[in-house]
């Protein structure tokens, strides 16, 4: 496989995922929202300043937001560098230019979430249509992914692209963990008891779709270690930085098959991180939770790196 | 059962005196071999058959078979005209276009061997050297160049006409890069998934074995020394208004899509980047023009090529398809001599008619199309696309005057010929809700490799969707047709 189409097949993929979790946050935070406990959670501009925050944007306390403009700039405004058609955009420029190596059916879903994008009626999203627009581009995405998976030959070129999505699926979720981190600490204080208390994780393992899997494995009420224990370090829920971690060195395995890679190559620090958190307790993660969110967010970060450095370069 | 009156779709349909008109005959029935897809086509009301034509154009649009054109404001996605009637060619008439079509590509690669070795149809004074000399596409850098196994046009798509008197004729070789053999599957895609039902009345030879034929031709010119020669398509990128093919065309095959980018030259050898480390090319089917294949050799501000490909070339490291300089045989000009060019090394009778061409270079013939240009098409000689093309029956007296003065101004720039009446295809018009007459042509994709030879059965109908219009091509507005070939 070609070097430069390497890379726009690992970043199409980071693209897709970006979409997806960006979509479902806008979702689950707004939408839960209308309903939560106490004033603080249920007010507009908290809900709208956590979106913004986890987009890598955030505001000043006493900013007051307009709701339809920060719709617009996430969703559908193109001048906007976070916006979902913005990730799309990217995502299907990258496909064309991999056409040749993606399967037909691939490139006609890219193609068709994009003009479903790129003509969703801006004053009905930001008025209505939010609902609609999110779960459409979450769907669209989960489609992606499936047609990814069942129509292409899992050589390496799937295997670049499985690591864009994975790198960038760990990377959202400890974005979203940290936004919800954040929520949580402003809102501190203005929950009475600890139902109240547990809106803020609930909410978090939603925006991972991660829910419903999570009550099924505690059969408690979520709790901040709890929920941090099982969207960091439980490798069987899919959403898992642990999940993630385990398929990017699945993946990297298929496209450096050196039995003891080299030090400081793309598969050294895959595998050194995978460690890591395999002998990792979430006690040491709730010590210094900031800390420990930057240095994930570091080491993903070099990994994608690394992957430029060792096999895009041209 | 032919009449077309009783006929929901082709009621209104007007046929012209004086056209030949494929699908109806001079009573206004359909001929025999129309008459089951008449028939099919008819049990369809026109709400119906809108229908089934926005289905199809969704269908281009979602697999993105489309081209950009850029409006005010931002760049719109369009899909090439296509209309739902095929055209249908039955097998004995097929058998002359492709027999004719392997004899044309036969006699231009030998000619072409000729002209940049020994000369010698021009020492034999068939073929005038200025004609040569004068030919910007003449490249002094492939004289004595040996191309591997000696071909020269590997892909050849040659423009046929029927005329009025129900014989076909060449209207262009073009063994450049020609292109739109991808629309050729797309539209028996398309048409499979409107209408598939019209399939079961009729045997028609598939078109998707082109691919598999194309990579067996580029593996049989691989260089000397080579088991598995590794072939890639190079393009110019993807926003290159032919993207679309090539991307197709490698995905087809299997094989890399490259740019000049992705590639690099060592030693005289060919590399490819990729994310092992550099791979060996043996093949490039390259769909980049002549001038912009090598920076070092040609143009050397073009980026789109690789430094010291042609090097490689040179010394056989290489195959490159077409090879360079094929330019020099499709020109205008060299067209007319076809006929003798053929005679001349194959020693047979050209199978497809030649159009009668005047050449503006020699006085006496100048001197007759300035005096006749109401009755003549005026043709650059060197334009490709459709371009630069005057029809004299559709100009002004003032636009005439205008053409005279091009014309003089440049003589050996144009070729002039009889204005040709393209038969016509019942090809449904949006605007209007209903079938009318268009004029179309046919573009055969020939094949020439290490001792084969294949020419796809089928081709692209291009169909001019102006009323009246004779120019074909989709740079000027032309859209096309599923094309089918009877098996015998």
């Amino acid at each position: 496989m070609l070097s430069r189409v390497a890379n726009n097949l690992f970043w199409m993929g980071r693209y897709i995922e970006r979409s997806e979790h960006i979509a479902r946050y806008l979702n689950v935070n707004y939408f839960s929202s209308l309903d939560a406990p106490n004033e603080k959670s249920q007010s507009r501009q908290f809900v709208l300043k956590s979106m913004l925050f986890m987009l890598g944007e955030p505001s000043e306390d006493h900013t007051v937001l307009n709701e339809e403009k920060v719709l617009f700039n996430i969703g559908l405004n193109t001048d906007s560098y976070f916006s979902i058609i913005n990730n799309v955009k990217a995502a299907r420029e990258n496909a064309n230019s991999a056409r040749d190596l993606i399967s037909t059916e691939i490139y006609e879903a890219i193609n068709k979430f994009y003009h479903f994008i790129l003509n969703y009626d801006k004053e009905v999203f930001v008025k209505k249509g939010l609902y609609d627009f999110t779960v459409n581009v979450i769907e669209q995405c989960m489609i992606l992914r499936g047609k990814i998976r069942a129509t292409l030959l899992h050589d390496q070129v799937y295997a670049i692209i499985m690591m864009g999505i994975n790198i960038e699926r760990a990377t959202q979720i400890i974005r979203i963990i940290n936004a919800k981190y954040h929520d949580a600490t402003v809102a501190k204080g203005s929950y009475g008891d600890t139902v109240a208390n547990s809106f803020e994780w609930i909410t978090l393992l939603k925006c991972a779709e991660a829910y419903d899997m999570m009550r099924r494995f505690y059969k408690k009420t979520p709790t901040s270690i709890s929920t941090l224990e099982f969207l960091v370090l439980n490798g069987d829920c899919p959403r898992s930085v642990m999940n993630s971690l385990n398929q990017i060195c699945d993946h990297i395995n298929v496209l450096d098959r050196s039995k003891h890679p080299a030090k400081d190559s793309t598969a050294f620090l895959v595998g050194k991180l995978r460690a890591e958190f395999q002998f990792k307790k979430v006690e040491e993660i709730e010590e210094d939770i900031q800390r420990f969110i930057e240095q994930i967010l570091q080491k993903l970060f070099g990994i994608s790196q690394k992957m430029e450095e060792e096999f895009f370069k041209f | 059962m032919g009449a077309r009156h009783d006929n929901s779709l082709f009621k209104s349909y007007l046929k012209k005196e004086g056209l030949l008109d494929e699908v109806f005959d001079n009573t206004g029935e359909a001929k025999a071999i129309y008459q089951e897809l008449f028939r099919l086509y008819g049990a369809h009301s026109i709400s119906d058959y809108v229908h089934l034509n926005n289905k199809a154009k969704n269908s281009f649009f979602n697999q993105g078979i489309t081209f950009q054109v850029y409006g005010e404001n931002e760049a719109k996605e369009k899909i090439f005209p296509f209309d739902l009637f095929p055209r249908i060619i039955d097998s004995s008439e097929w058998e002359i276009i492709e027999s004719g079509s392997i004899q044309r590509s036969k006699a231009l690669n030998l000619f072409l061997w000729d002209i940049y070795h020994e000369k010698r149809i021009i020492k034999d004074n068939v073929v005038p050297l200025d004609l040569l000399s004068s030919s910007s596409n003449y490249l002094h850098q492939m004289m004595g160049v040996d191309p591997p196994n000696g071909i020269y046009n590997h892909i050849s798509g040659i423009d046929i006409v029927k005329h009025s008197d129900g014989n076909y004729y060449v209207l262009e070789d073009n063994i450049r890069c020609p292109s739109g053999v991808s629309y050729v599957v797309c539209n028996r895609t398309a048409l499979k998934r409107a209408l598939f039902g019209v399939f079961n009345h009729y045997q028609a030879h598939t078109v998707t074995d082109y691919a598999e034929n194309l990579l067996d031709i580029l593996e049989s010119v691989k260089p000397k020394g080579v088991d598995n020669p590794t072939c890639v398509v190079i393009t110019p990128g993807m926003f290159n208004s032919a993207y679309y093919e090539h991307s197709y065309l490698a995905k087809a095959m299997g094989v890399e899509l490259v740019e000049g980018q992705d590639l690099f030259v060592e030693n005289d050898f060919v590399y490819m980047k990729t994310i092992n480390g550099p791979e060996r090319v043996d093949v490039i089917y390259r769909r980049i023009d002549d001038l912009f294949i090598d920076p070092l050799e040609f143009k050397p501000d073009s980026a789109l090529g690789v430094p010291g490909l042609f090097a490689a070339y040179r010394k056989g490291n290489v195959c490159l398809a077409n090879a360079p300089g094929t330019g020099v045989a499709d020109d205008k000009a060299i067209y007319t001599y076809m006929p003798q060019i053929i005679k001349y090394y194959l020693n047979e009778e050209p199978i497809l008619n030649n159009v009668q061409t005047y050449h503006c270079s020699r006085p006496d013939e100048l001197n007759f199309v300035l005096e006749n240009i109401d009755k003549l098409v005026i043709k650059p000689v060197d334009e490709a696309g459709g371009y630069g093309i005057s029809i004299g029956n559709q100009l002004t007296k003032s636009e005439i005057k205008a053409v005279q003065n091009q014309i003089k101004e440049n003589p050996r720039k144009y070729v002039a010929q009889p204005i040709l009446s393209l038969s016509v295809h019942p090809t449904y018009i949006d605007k209007k809700e209903s079938f009318e007459q268009r004029h179309i042509d046919l573009r055969t994709f020939t094949l020439l490799g290490k001792d084969k030879e294949f020419v796809l059965k089928g081709g692209l109908t291009r169909v001019a969707l102006k009323e009246g219009n004779l120019v074909v091509n989709s740079s000027q507005g032309g859209g096309s047709k599923d094309t089918w070939v009877l098996k015998k």
